[in-house]
C-alpha cells in the first residue's frame, strides 16, 4: 500500500515582522516577548510576519532540517532515493539532492534526482515518489521540498514570500496516510518567473495572476481529482490549498464550496509562502493534526497545479513525535531591524563584491566530504574514544588507523566552552562559538538560534547543518550548534 | 634525558629597533636598525668575519634567508624558523643548540615580522575551509575564559588589571609602540573584541625586528664584561587543545610541558622563588594570567590574589612584562621571543632604565601561539 510513511518540516525560527520592513524598528519589549514565544496564539498577535532565512540558511540547509525530521525513528540506510524539490537551489549546474543525501548521510548508491523550476517542483516530486514506489523501482524515497525565494526589497512579494521545507517518507509499507490518486494539469502562463540572470522573483499584474493563473487552475486541479476519485471537495475532512496571499486562498476555498472549518489554515501572516514547499508543507500541517481514517486533500500551484488524495491510517497515532509546521511557527526569534533583514539576504551595499577568496578547495572539500557534510566522526576501536574530524591516530590512546566511523550529526551534545566573536563578519554579531563535545568528541561549532545571554557552559546542543561561508562565489557547508529545544537530551 | 645546554651559550649582544606602525621602514630597514644594534652590544665590527651563521624567525615573511642575507649583506648560512608565535624564541633556541654542539662559535639571531603591509588592523579571516570558523587568535585563547571564570571566580576586572599593569610598563620602554597610560574603566569600556577581551585585552598589531649575537661561553668576555648565559630554552608542541578530551580549558598544557623542561634544564626547583624577572606571553590578557599558574608563579586560580596584591607589578615581588610585553610592543611574531629576550638581558645586565628590576639574577622569557600548540620558553641568568 502506497503512502506516506513519515514527515518533517522546518521553518527558520527569524520572523520579519511587517512593520519592520515598513522601517519601524520593534519596541524592545514587543521583540523580547516575541522571542519568548508569547503571544503564539493565532489571532491575538499585534504583528503579521513572515518567516526568514537567515544568512546561514537557504533551500539545503532547511531541506536538510525538515529531512532530519522526518527520518527520526527510521533507518536511513532503508531510503533508496532522494527527491530535492526548489526553486531556490543555489547552483544551475551541480545536484542538489546529492548534496542533501550526503548530509544526510544516506547510502551511497541512493537514486537522486533534483525537481527544480516550478512552484508545482514540490507537489510533481510527491508525485514522482508515489509513482516510483507503486511501480516498484523504490521501496522507500525521501522527498524534500524547500524553498527561500528572494523578492526584491519593498515590494509586495517580500510581505507574502516565507521561507520553509518539508519532507516525506513515501513507503510501501506501514504508511500514516495511504495515496488515493492526484490529478494534475500543466498550462503555459507568465505570471511569475524567475530568469537567468534575475535575483528576484518577478510577477505580473497581481489581477491577472490571480483571475487567469491561480484560481481557475487551482479549481480545475480540485475538480478533475475529485472527479476521478468519485469525490466530493466537501468529502475531505482537510483541503489544504497553496495560495498567492490570503485573499485569493478565501476566494478559491468559497468557489469549491468548502467548509471553512476544513480548509486548512494557510498560515499568512505567520509562514507566508514558501514556494515549492509550500503545499508540501501545508500538507504536513494537516498531518500533524490528523487523525486515523481522515481525508487529505493538498493542491498545488505552478504553471498549472496538481492535487493529491490521502487517506490516514492507524498508524498515525504511533508515530514518533516530530516537529513539525506547528512546533517551528511556536519558536521565534523576531528580526530586529530591516537593515539586518537585508545584511543576512546580502542586500545591503558592501565596499567589496564578495567571493574574492578562492573558497573551500574542491579537492578538500572531497576528501572531508564525510565530515563536513555528514559530521560523521570516528570511535576508536581500541579504547572506544570517539574523536572528529578522522585522523590517523587516536587522540587518547595513540593507537594507529583502528577507528570505525560513527556519525555525530543526529546526536546531542553539550557546550563545554565559548566565546562570543564580533570579529567574523554576520549580519548579526557576535558569532557565538563553542567547543562542544559529542560523545566524548571535541568539536569546534558555532552556536545559533540562541543569544549570548543564554549561553552556558553545559548548555545542550544538537548540531544542525548550516552555510558556513560564501567563500568563492558558492555556498560552503558545515554544522552549527543549536540549543536542544527544552534542553532534553536524547 | 639530556644534560641540556645550561651555561654553554651565552648572549653578547642585543638589538631591538623601534617596535610600531612603521609604514616608512622594510623588513631589511628593520632587520638592519636590530642586527647592527646587537654587533655593537656584542662589539662586533666585521660580521663578515665574526658571525659563523644566521637563524632567523618570521611568520607572515616565507623568504627570512633571502631577506636577511640580502639586508645584511652576509654570505652565511641562513636557516629561517616558524613555529607560530614560538617562532623568535625557536630562532633564538636554534642559535644556541648550534653553538652547544659545536657546529659554530657565534651566531647572530634575527627575528621579524612586518603584519602591517597586510592592510588590516587585525588577523585575516580565510575562507578557505569550513571548519573551525572564526580562526582568530582572541577567539582560540578566549576559550579559556568561560571555564576559568565559572570555576575559579575570576573576571574581566582582574583581566583588565593586567592591561592596566603593562600599559604603565610600557610608558617606560623606549622602543614600545604604545605609550599611555590606561585604567581598568578603559579596558572595560572598549569594545568587544571576542568576549571577554576587549580591544585592551588584546596586543596591538606592530611591526618589528629584534636581534641577539651567541657566541660560546668561554668565548663570552672577548665580547663583553658582563655576558649572560643561557641556563635553559625549550619549545613544546601539542596537538590542538581545542580536540583534546582531556582539555578542563583551566590552562594551556603547551606552557605547562615547556615549564616542565626548562625548569629541569636550568634546575629550577622554586620559579616562584628563584626566578627574578619574566617576559610573559600577554597576546592577551588571559593569556598572561593562565602562563602565571602554568609557569608556577602561583597555585592554580590564585592568580587573581596576585594581581589584586600587585606581585607581578615592576615593583613586586616577580614583576612579569618589564617592558609593556605584546600588549604595548605589538606582537610582529617573529621578533616577539627575540624582543623578549633583549628585555630579559637589558635587566640581567642593569641598563632597562627606569623600568630597571632590582638585582635581577635569573630572568624566563615565555612565547604561546597557535590554537595554542606551541611554547617556547628562554632562561636566562648572569654568569
Amino acid at each position: 500500500m502506497v503512502g506516506i510513511a513519515s514527515y518533517g518540516a522546518y521553518v527558520p525560527p527569524t520572523r520579519l515582522a511587517f512593520a519592520t520592513i515598513s522601517g519601524r524598528e520593534l519596541e524592545r519589549s514587543e521583540s523580547d516577548k516575541r522571542a519568548r514565544g508569547e503571544q503564539s496564539a493565532r489571532g491575538e498577535r499585534s504583528e503579521p510576519e513572515r518567516s526568514v532565512a537567515w544568512n546561514d540558511e537557504d533551500a539545503v540547509t532547511m531541506g536538510v532540517a525538515a529531512a532530519v525530521e522526518c527520518l527520526r525513528g527510521f533507518d536511513r540506510a532503508s531510503v533508496d532515493a532522494l527527491l530535492f524539490a526548489s526553486t531556490t537551489y543555489p547552483f544551475r549546474e551541480k545536484q542538489g539532492a546529492a548534496l542533501v543525501a550526503k548530509a544526510l548521510d544516506l547510502r551511497r548508491d541512493v537514486a537522486t534526482a533534483d525537481h527544480a523550476g516550478s512552484l508545482r517542483a514540490g507537489s510533481a516530486a510527491l508525485r514522482s515518489a508515489f509513482d516510483a514506489v507503486a511501480a516498484g523501482s523504490a521501496r522507500s524515497v525521501l522527498v524534500v521540498a524547500s524553498d527561500c525565494r528572494l523578492a526584491a526589497p519593498g515590494s509586495g512579494l517580500e510581505r507574502s514570500f516565507g521561507d520553509g521545507a518539508a519532507a516525506f517518507l513515501v513507503s510501501d509499507t506501514e504508511p500514516i496516510a495511504t495515496f488515493e490518486g492526484g490529478f494534475a494539469i500543466a498550462d503555459e502562463i507568465v505570471d511569475l518567473w524567475r530568469g537567468e540572470r534575475d535575483r528576484f522573483v518577478h510577477t505580473w499584474e497581481e489581477r491577472f495572476v490571480v483571475q487567469e493563473g491561480y484560481t481557475p487552475s487551482l479549481i480545475e486541479a480540485v475538480r478533475g481529482l475529485c472527479a476521478r476519485l468519485g469525490a466530493s471537495p466537501g468529502d475531505f475532512s482537510t483541503v489544504a490549498l497553496y495560495a498567492p496571499d490570503e485573499r485569493s486562498h478565501a476566494s478559491v476555498a468559497r468557489a469549491l464550496r468548502l467548509d471553512p472549518a476544513r480548509v486548512a489554515d494557510p498560515l499568512f501572516g505567520r509562514l507566508g509562502n514558501t514556494g515549492a514547499a509550500f503545499a508540501p508543507m501545508l500538507l504536513a500541517a494537516a498531518l500533524e493534526s490528523a487523525r486515523p481514517g481522515e481525508r487529505l486533500l493538498v493542491a498545488g500551484y505552478g504553471d498549472g497545479a496538481e492535487a493529491l488524495a490521502f487517506r490516514t491510517t492507524g498508524r498515525i497515532e504511533k508515530l514518533e513525535p516530530r516537529r513539525g509546521v506547528g512546533w517551528h511557527l511556536a519558536r521565534r526569534r523576531p528580526v530586529r531591524s530591516y537593515d539586518r533583514y537585508l545584511a543576512a539576504r546580502s542586500l545591503d551595499a558592501k565596499e567589496w563584491e564578495s567571493g574574492g577568496d578562492p573558497g573551500l578547495s574542491a579537492t578538500i572539500h572531497f576528501r572531508e566530504r564525510d565530515e563536513d557534510l555528514a559530521l560523521v566522526g570516528q570511535r576508536c576501536r581500541h579504547c572506544g574514544a570517539v574523536q572528529f574530524p578522522r585522523q590517523r591516530v587516536c587522540e587518547s590512546c595513540f593507537a594507529k588507523d583502528d577507528f570505525e566511523p560513527m556519525r555525530l550529526s543526529d546526536r546531542t551534545g553539550r557546550v563545554v566552552t565559548y566565546t562570543f566573536d564580533f570579529f567574523f563578519p554576520t549580519p548579526d554579531p557576535p558569532t557565538i562559538v563553542t567547543v562542544t563535545e559529542i560523545d566524548g568528541a571535541r568539536v569546534h561549532l558555532q552556536l545559533v538560534d540562541t543569544s549570548p545571554k543564554e549561553t552556558r557552559i553545559g548548555l545542550p546542543v544538537e548540531p544542525t547543518f548550516r552555510r558556513i561561508h560564501q567563500g568563492g562565489g558558492r555556498p560552503n557547508y558545515y554544522w552549527k550548534a543549536r540549543p536542544v529545544p527544552g534542553g532534553e537530551t536524547k | 634525558m639530556s644534560e641540556g645546554i645550561r651555561d654553554r651559550v651565552a648572549v653578547v649582544g642585543v638589538g631591538c629597533c623601534q617596535f610600531g606602525e612603521n609604514w616608512d621602514q622594510s623588513p631589511s630597514d628593520m632587520i638592519v636598525d636590530a642586527a647592527y644594534e646587537a654587533y655593537q652590544d656584542a662589539g662586533i665590527d666585521d660580521p663578515q668575519r665574526q658571525i659563523d651563521a644566521v637563524f632567523t624567525g618570521s611568520l607572515y615573511s616565507q623568504k627570512g634567508p633571502h631577506e636577511c642575507s640580502d639586508a645584511l649583506k652576509l654570505w652565511k648560512p641562513v636557516t629561517m624558523v616558524s613555529n607560530y608565535c614560538a617562532t623568535g624564541t625557536d630562532a633564538f633556541r636554534c642559535g644556541v643548540m648550534s653553538i652547544a654542539c659545536g657546529l659554530y662559535d657565534t651566531v647572530l639571531v634575527v627575528g621579524y615580522d612586518k603584519p602591517k603591509d597586510r592592510g588590516v588592523s587585525g588577523p585575516s579571516v580565510m575562507m578557505n575551509q569550513v571548519r573551525d570558523l572564526p580562526q582568530t587568535p582572541a577567539g582560540w585563547f578566549a576559550l579559556c575564559a568561560a571555564t576559568y571564570f565559572e570555576k575559579y571566580g575570576a573576571g574581566r576586572e582582574d583581566l583588565a588589571r593586567i592591561a592596566v599593569k603593562n600599559h604603565h610598563n610600557g610608558t617606560l620602554a623606549p622602543k614600545s609602540f604604545l605609550k599611555r597610560e590606561i585604567t581598568v574603566k578603559d579596558v572595560l569600556e572598549a569594545r568587544l573584541i571576542s568576549w571577554p577581551f576587549g580591544l585592551y585585552d588584546c596586543a596591538a598589531q606592530t611591526d618589528g625586528a629584534a636581534a641577539a649575537v651567541l657566541t660560546r661561553a668561554d668565548r663570552a668576555r672577548q665580547h663583553r664584561a658582563d655576558p649572560v648565559l643561557v641556563k635553559a630554552v625549550t619549545v613544546q608542541a601539542g596537538p590542538n587543545p581545542q580536540k583534546d578530551p582531556g582539555n578542563d580549558f583551566l590552562s594551556w598544557k603547551p606552557t605547562a610541558w615547556a615549564a616542565r623542561d626548562a625548569y629541569r634544564q636550568a634546575g629550577i626547583a622554586d620559579p616562584r622563588a628563584e626566578i627574578d624577572v619574566a617576559q610573559l606571553h600577554d597576546c592577551f590578557t588571559l593569556t598572561e594570567l593562565l602562563s602565571y599558574e602554568d609557569l608556577g608563579f602561583c597555585e592554580k586560580g590564585a592568580a587573581k590574589e596576585h594581581i589584586a596584591s600587585g606581585v607581578f607589578e615592576l615593583t613586586g615581588e616577580l614583576p612579569v612584562n618589564t617592558d609593556g610585553g605584546l600588549k604595548t610592543f605589538g606582537h610582529p611574531t617573529g621578533a616577539t621571543g627575540v624582543r623578549m629576550i633583549y628585555e630579559n638581558v637589558l635587566q640581567l645586565q642593569g641598563r632597562a632604565g627606569a623600568r630597571q628590576v632590582k638585582n635581577a639574577e635569573l630572568a624566563l622569557s615565555h612565547n604561546i601561539g597557535g590554537h595554542p600548540t606551541a611554547c617556547g620558553i628562554a632562561i636566562l641568568g648572569r654568569s
